[in-house]
């Protein structure tokens, strides 16, 4: 426990800092124009300081109560999103296959422990999987594998 | 409306009957089935992972496969919440309130039996209801200009981030954010590309798919890992021989089940508030108005049958806003009315009479589709209990993977991937913060429209903001955007004291 509620604190900063840096970037970027006839700018403007508002209506409550701690996991989402990360890397330059068995094993991560025979079978399942939907029912072109160098 | 009731309805049933219609209503329902017994995957997650399918198809088979995955998931999300007390999805949680005390009971079978009754005919009044309105609404529709949706879509944003009772500020400000998502690509009047940060992909806008995805799915992913548990069921208790309900059972079933679909029916064409809220609020009643109420929660046949008849009937009028006015209710609703953009189709009034074939296609789909559940649901029970079981471990690689192909495929973009990954990553931070996700997909698919909208009002009006309530239609839509939002705030600080007495005891 927390003697303030930090999360939302933390968080309407957040939102005001990003609100008011959206807001610059498209009143200096682009034409604001006039009410009557708007330009470009307007309305990504207006936004802006909407988020910034609204931001600074979360933290005034916050003050005045307390919070929990935030229960925040580093590992998963770094090994989740790195599957995205690591499939986008190689579909195009090694190929389906490889991509989907490196995908499947990064994600398998996420659980924190090795299974080598389980990650194996997935790999080999998804590997199928992908191959008959995407490639032969739909007919999406990737090469299926590839020596990328 | 040139055409008679009875010819639209033909006309509807004989697209809706097509073999090729047919079979992907057929696989709407089933995979919306599968995703919705299974905990762990949403059905916006499951949605947006199937959206990319619907390219290859024509709007109509689109759109009744995308509806079928929606309805689907409710008839299936009981039955996880059922044997589980997991819901499968958010609008299935006050089943389990009395679902799983039967179960324990050893009732499982016959809970599970009622509710597909109860969907059922919750299905089937929301779709007349569907049927009745919406031509009704709808050339009232073509008159509004773009004062009266610029309101609209004010009041529909504002109310469906400000109702569900969470923090009012953080409803608005992901409403916002969005908004700000939205803007991202070219200037529909001047063509300059904003935000686009030199990334040529972002001139055009981002991808609702690739928002989608990474919102829902990629962060849903990283934050059940490792938290769901395969649970144990007992198998023999829902055997087809366990289905067979008393006659008790039908007599106490059959009244909350009529007053869930009414319910249901009305909750599910505003704005705010669909599925979930709808079944909650059939609990309450029920709950309220049983001259025995210390009974719920304990295993009442009728806790189960007015939610579920409320949430499915909720489920198909939901389509009346987004179909008949383009404003969608709720995220989901949002992802249709994308579909049908991505196809090149507007919805709005003029949907009706343009493209008359989709709207009644649809709409006899959906009791086809209705039937097939019903079809699908009993004799199979044994196959969803097994599926239950399946452990996460198995599925997420699996998400992740059909998560990023899926998202290459909509633009042939490997740069999509990448957003799916910026999205995911998002997603999280905003679980972490707890802001709501929901608003923010309303915000980015409203978002360009309704800046059209606002410009289009204040051109025609020489920038006179007195043309938001000199028109009765927006001046009413401003004032209940006010309501609900004072309503909003009301709630969010009740629910706060509430939670803040319950942590003293």
């Amino acid at each position: 426990m927390y003697s303030k509620d930090y999360t939302d604190i933390v968080g309407g900063l957040v939102l005001i800092c990003l609100g008011l840096v959206f807001s610059a970037y498209a009143a200096t970027h682009y034409d604001i124009g006039t009410i009557r006839r708007m330009g470009p700018g307007m309305f990504p403007t207006i936004l802006g300081v909407a988020l910034a508002i609204f931001g600074a209506a979360q933290i005034v409550p916050a003050l005045r109560r307390a919070g929990n701690k935030p229960d925040i996991r580093v590992w998963t989402p770094i090994f989740v999103l790195g599957a995205c990360g690591v499939f986008a890397l190689m579909l195009r330059s090694c190929g389906l296959i490889p991509a989907v068995i490196t995908l499947t094993v990064v994600a398998s991560l996420a659980e924190l422990e090795i299974r080598p025979l389980r990650m194996a079978a997935i790999s080999a399942i998804l590997c199928l999987a992908s191959w008959l939907i995407f490639v032969v029912a739909f007919g999406l072109n990737v090469p299926i594998a590839r020596w990328p160098f | 409306m040139t055409m008679g009731f009875l010819d639209n309805i033909t006309l509807g049933l004989s697209i809706a009957l097509s073999y090729h219609n047919l079979l992907y209503c057929f696989l709407g329902v089933l995979l919306g089935m599968v995703i919705g017994v299974i905990p762990g995957i949403g059905v916006l997650a499951s949605i947006s992972m199937l959206f990319p399918i619907t390219f290859y198809l024509d709007p109509t088979t689109a759109l009744i496969m995308l509806a079928g995955i929606w309805y689907g998931s409710s008839y299936g999300g009981s039955t996880a919440a059922i044997l589980l007390n997991i819901p499968g999805t958010p609008s299935n949680a006050v089943t389990a309130l009395d679902g799983y005390p039967m179960a324990r009971a050893g009732r499982g079978g016959v809970a599970l039996f009622m509710t597909t009754i109860a969907s059922f005919v919750g299905g089937s009044i929301g779709i007349l209801v569907m049927t009745m309105f919406t031509p009704v609404i709808a050339p009232y529709a073509l008159r509004f200009g773009s004062a009266e949706y610029f309101s609209l879509m004010v009041f529909g944003l504002v109310a469906a981030s400000t109702i569900s009772g969470g923090s009012v500020a953080k409803g608005l400000a992901m409403v916002v954010a969005g908004l700000m998502l939205g803007t991202i690509g070219a200037d529909m009047y001047t063509g300059v590309p904003r935000f686009s940060f030199g990334f040529f992909e972002l001139t055009e806008s981002v991808s609702l798919v690739a928002l989608a995805m990474g919102m829902f799915g990629i962060s849903e992913v990283i934050a059940t890992v490792r938290r769901i548990k395969p649970g144990d069921i007992d198998v023999d208790s829902v055997g087809l021989r366990a289905m067979l309900p008393t006659r008790d059972d039908w007599r106490r079933s059959w009244l909350p089940t009529l007053r869930g679909s009414g319910i249901g029916s009305f909750f599910g064409t505003l704005p705010a508030t669909g599925p979930a809220v709808a079944a909650f609020m059939a609990y309450a009643v029920e709950k309220r108005s049983s001259s025995d109420p210390e009974r719920f929660g304990k295993g009442a046949v009728e806790g189960i049958m007015a939610p579920e008849a409320a949430n499915n009937s909720a489920d198909q009028t939901a389509f009346i806003p987004t179909l008949s006015l383009g404003i969608p209710g709720s995220p989901t609703m949002a992802l249709m009315l994308g579909a049908l953009l991505v196809h090149g189709i507007t919805p709005g009034p003029a949907l009706l009479t343009e493209s008359s074939d989709l709207f009644w296609g649809l709409v006899m789909s959906f009791w086809v589709g209705n039937l097939m559940l019903l079809i699908l649901n009993i004799p199979l029970i044994g196959l969803w209990v097994r599926l239950l079981m399946l452990p996460y471990t198995w599925l997420y690689p699996a998400i992740i993977m059909f998560i990023c192909i899926g998202t290459y495929t909509v633009n042939n973009s490997i740069f999509d991937i990448w957003l799916v990954l910026v999205f995911g990553f998002l997603g999280y931070v905003m679980r972490i913060f707890d802001w709501p996700t929901a608003p923010l997909l309303l915000g980015f698919v409203l978002g360009p429209l309704m800046e059209n909208h606002f410009r289009r009002a204040m051109l025609l009006s020489r920038g006179d903001f007195a043309t938001f309530v000199e028109s009765p239609i927006a001046a009413t839509s401003i004032i209940l955007t006010v309501v609900a939002l004072a309503w909003g705030l009301w709630s969010s600080q009740r629910n706060r004291k509430r939670r803040a007495a319950a942590l003293q005891r």
